[in-house]
């Protein structure tokens, strides 16, 4: 056979079962939370950008007015107005001089103008859209005649992109007019695209900016390596807005202006976001975690308590039971769960079941050594309902004494079988009625060794057999087969000797008459603290009228 | 005096219906009619969302488009002395009135202030490079040009006042009516360029022969819009 596992306690079983499906549940609860709080963060950045944009976009368009207006009223400097007129004027007819002349004129008055504003360049163009002058930081990409050709303005839009000397321009337009609504020329108010461009749209618009202009990107205040991802990402599509995973960072990016082919990006970091969200979100997980697992382990704890205590209480009873061998004996209900009770009943069944089959079995062999000794008794007719009577006086000498009815049972079947060794002893030295001889007397005392030997094997007379082998036994110690003295010689031995000797005097043998009860009762006194134990003795004097008819022979009903 | 004068009109009166009107005996003229067609005002540009600077209200009058016109005969040598013009470039409403005035070389221009404000005029112009500076209502200063050419007229105080001066090296020219006929008198018979000068379109030219006695009739277009 293999090794038998002990399987583990109920205890854990409880708590394995619960732990898994706590931590099952935390588990679908972290996934379901993860997902939702990226998504929530998500869609508030795109929501954040979106509102920002809007704010953006009514910003940058006062800012844009108020650059024109600002524009438009340096536009008004008559002085530039009568040089640029008089210049397309004379450019028909007038002398060379005089044109170089005009145009220093007019490159000084937009000096004056630049020097007052924040624009790179601030460039006149003239009627045919040529740059007839430029002044500002970046003046030297508006070289004099070169043509502009401005994108992205629309009708009533002032807003334009054009692409000079290899520098992409933003480009406010203010016409320059008479009173009778001529126009002469064109101010551009340009400012470059580049990077310091996209720090100034990011503090406008408080996230990270891009620039992108025909595909390529002009200014982030992005990594270079994110805004060259992005560029590639983003392109010629130019959209309108979405999700992009930049340097390994995930951001939501919306479109603030879009000019021409010229578009201006917000972008808003999802990871940044929602790392703070996560963090805050499995705190709290946490928390609910350790309360959940705490409930789990106090609810197993109680499950297991529950479960396992009235199981461990039928179990410890049954215990008892094997120990005490007490199996009549009946478990009282816990009342802690049907199952249990159910349990409880089913088991005392079998018990009673158990019990009845042994008290049959019992009751076999006792009706079966009862025959024995019975049969025994016959084989010589004066000692014919011996082993009966003595049972019977034997008994109630015990109850006289106060002996417990267990002990009077097993006192009733021992006084029954005292004698049953002597069927090892052969007829003619049972039946002998004259006197025997030595090894005929020693052949006789040998009867009780026997019969404890016949009855050894049988389990339930362990009990029995010290009546059987010791009554015989006297407490002066001159009985056998062992010489015991006294106090050393049990109980019931002592009981049945004397339950032995009162019948074998009042009952006829081969060689005399029987002899009356009150004989035999003085004969045995005569012999009580030598061959009889006294106190037995005089139970036996007291319990005799109870077991005996007016003859004094004994009655076997009682039997 | 009132028999005199009674006597010149019937003079004039038997002068204009002998000969052909504006004509002197060995003389012809010019007669015809300028037509602006369509708008040419180079590259449209937006709208400013911001109007042109003013001061207070100011309505310029209306002047038709065709009182910027001017109708000359071009190099032509003239001989003998220029008839001098005295003219008047009114400072009304912001507005510098007419908008374009023509004159020989050598006349003088007046320039009255008939605003309740400041005005200034100068001029960049080859032609002529002054500065008048500015004055109140009710002062006039003028200006004596002698040269020929286009003289742009501005105010350094309001910047979208302008108006033009032609001044010209002969007598031989005229400001349309309102209705576009023009008539240029007295000039000696011989093959001529006719100009219609528009400020915005420069010269549009045409050959024109004059013949003692005659009027010869030319009709220009000019691609200007008329904004009546």
């Amino acid at each position: 056979m293999s090794e038998r596992r002990t399987p583990p306690r109920l205890v854990t079983k409880t708590l394995a079962v619960t732990f898994g499906t706590v931590v099952l549940i935390l588990l679908f609860v972290f996934a379901v939370v993860t997902f939702s709080v990226r998504d929530q963060v998500r869609q508030s950045v795109a929501g954040n950008l979106a509102s920002s944009q809007r704010l953006f976009a009514a910003l940058e368009t006062r800012r844009q007015q108020e650059l024109v207006s600002q524009a438009a009223t340096f536009a008004e400097n008559p002085t530039l107005k009568a040089a640029l007129d008089t210049y397309q004027a004379e450019s028909r007819t007038g002398a060379e001089a005089l044109r170089s002349q005009l145009l220093r004129t007019i490159d000084g008055e937009l000096a004056k103008v630049a020097a007052r504003f924040e624009a790179d360049a601030l460039v006149l163009v003239d009627m045919r859209q040529n740059t007839l002058a430029a002044a500002g930081r970046l003046s030297d990409r508006w070289p004099r005649g070169r043509p502009v050709a401005l994108t992205g303005a629309k009708d009533g839009n002032l807003d334009g992109i054009a692409r000079m000397g290899g520098t992409t321009f933003r480009v406010a337009a203010v016409p320059l007019r008479l009173s009778d609504d001529t126009t002469i020329g064109t101010l551009y108010l340009a400012t470059s695209l580049d990077s310091a461009y996209a720090s100034d749209l990011a503090q406008v618009s408080g996230t990270p900016t891009a620039i992108i202009s025909n595909g390529l990107l002009l200014g982030s205040t992005l990594t270079p390596e994110g805004a060259h991802q992005f560029e590639s990402a983003v392109g010629l599509a130019r959209p309108l807005d979405g999700v992009i995973t930049l340097d390994g960072q995930s951001y939501a990016f919306r479109r603030l202006v879009g000019i021409g082919d010229t578009v201006f990006y917000a972008l808003g970091s999802i990871d940044g976001s929602s790392r703070e969200a996560m963090r805050q979100a499995m705190w709290n997980l946490t928390v609910i975690a350790f309360g959940a697992l705490s409930l789990a382990l106090l609810g197993s704890l109680s499950l297991a308590r529950l479960l396992a205590k009235p199981i461990g209480h039928l179990s410890s009873s049954l215990n008892q039971m094997a120990a005490s061998h007490a199996v009549a004996a009946t478990l009282p209900l816990t009342g802690s769960s049907r199952e249990v009770d159910a349990l409880t009943d089913t088991f005392n069944a079998l018990m009673a079941s158990v019990a009845k089959a042994e008290a049959q079995t019992e009751a076999a062999y006792t009706g079966a050594i009862r025959a024995l000794a019975t049969a025994l008794d016959a084989r010589d007719p004066y000692t014919a309902g011996h082993s009966e009577r003595v049972s019977v006086i034997s008994v109630a000498i015990g109850r006289g004494l106060g002996l417990p009815e267990d002990d009077l049972e097993v006192l009733r079947l021992g006084a029954l079988l005292h004698d049953i060794g002597k069927i090892g002893v052969p007829d003619q030295v049972l039946m002998k009625s004259s006197g025997l001889t030595d090894a005929e007397f020693a052949a006789i005392k040998l009867h009780p060794v026997l019969g404890a030997r016949i009855l050894r094997p049988v389990p339930f007379l362990a009990r029995h057999i010290p009546i059987v082998e010791l009554h015989h036994e006297r407490p002066d110690g001159r009985g056998y087969p062992f010489g015991l003295r006294g106090d050393d010689i049990p109980l019931a031995a002592r009981i049945v000797h004397v339950a032995d000797a009162y019948d074998a005097i009042t009952s006829a043998r081969a060689y005399r008459a029987a002899r009356p009860s009150n004989d035999a009762l003085r004969e045995i006194w005569r012999c009580a603290g030598t061959e009889f134990h006294a106190e037995i003795v005089a139970a036996l004097a007291n319990a005799l009228p109870g077991v005996t008819s007016d003859d004094g022979q004994v009655t076997l009903q009682s039997v | 005096m009132r028999r005199s004068l009674i006597a010149v009109a019937a003079l004039v009166t038997t002068l204009l219906t002998a000969v052909p009107r504006g004509q002197t005996a060995d003389t012809g003229s010019i007669v015809g009619h300028v037509t602006l067609t369509t708008k040419v005002r180079g590259v449209p540009m937006p709208s400013a969302s911001y109007p042109g600077r003013t001061v207070g209200q100011h309505e310029p009058p209306t002047i038709p488009e065709i009182k910027n016109v001017v109708v000359y005969l071009k190099d032509v040598v003239f001989r003998g002395t220029l008839p001098l013009r005295k003219a008047e470039l009114r400072q009304e409403h912001e507005t510098f009135i007419p908008h374009v005035v023509a004159i020989t070389r050598g006349s003088t221009v007046e320039f009255p202030n008939d605003d309740p404000i400041f005005h200034n005029v100068f001029s960049l112009s080859g032609a002529a490079n002054f500065n008048l500076g500015r004055y109140p209502k009710g002062q006039s200063k003028p200006w004596r040009f002698t040269k020929a050419g286009i003289v742009k007229v501005f105010c350094d105080i309001h910047s979208h006042m302008s108006a033009t001066i032609l001044v010209l090296d002969n007598p031989y020219f005229t400001i349309p009516e309102k209705d576009g006929s023009f008539e240029i008198a007295n000039v000696p018979p011989g093959q001529y360029t006719l100009v219609g000068w528009h400020e915005r379109v420069g010269e549009r030219t045409t050959t024109v022969r004059v013949e003692r006695g005659k009027a010869v009739t030319v009709d220009l277009s000019l691609p200007v819009e008329d904004r009546q």
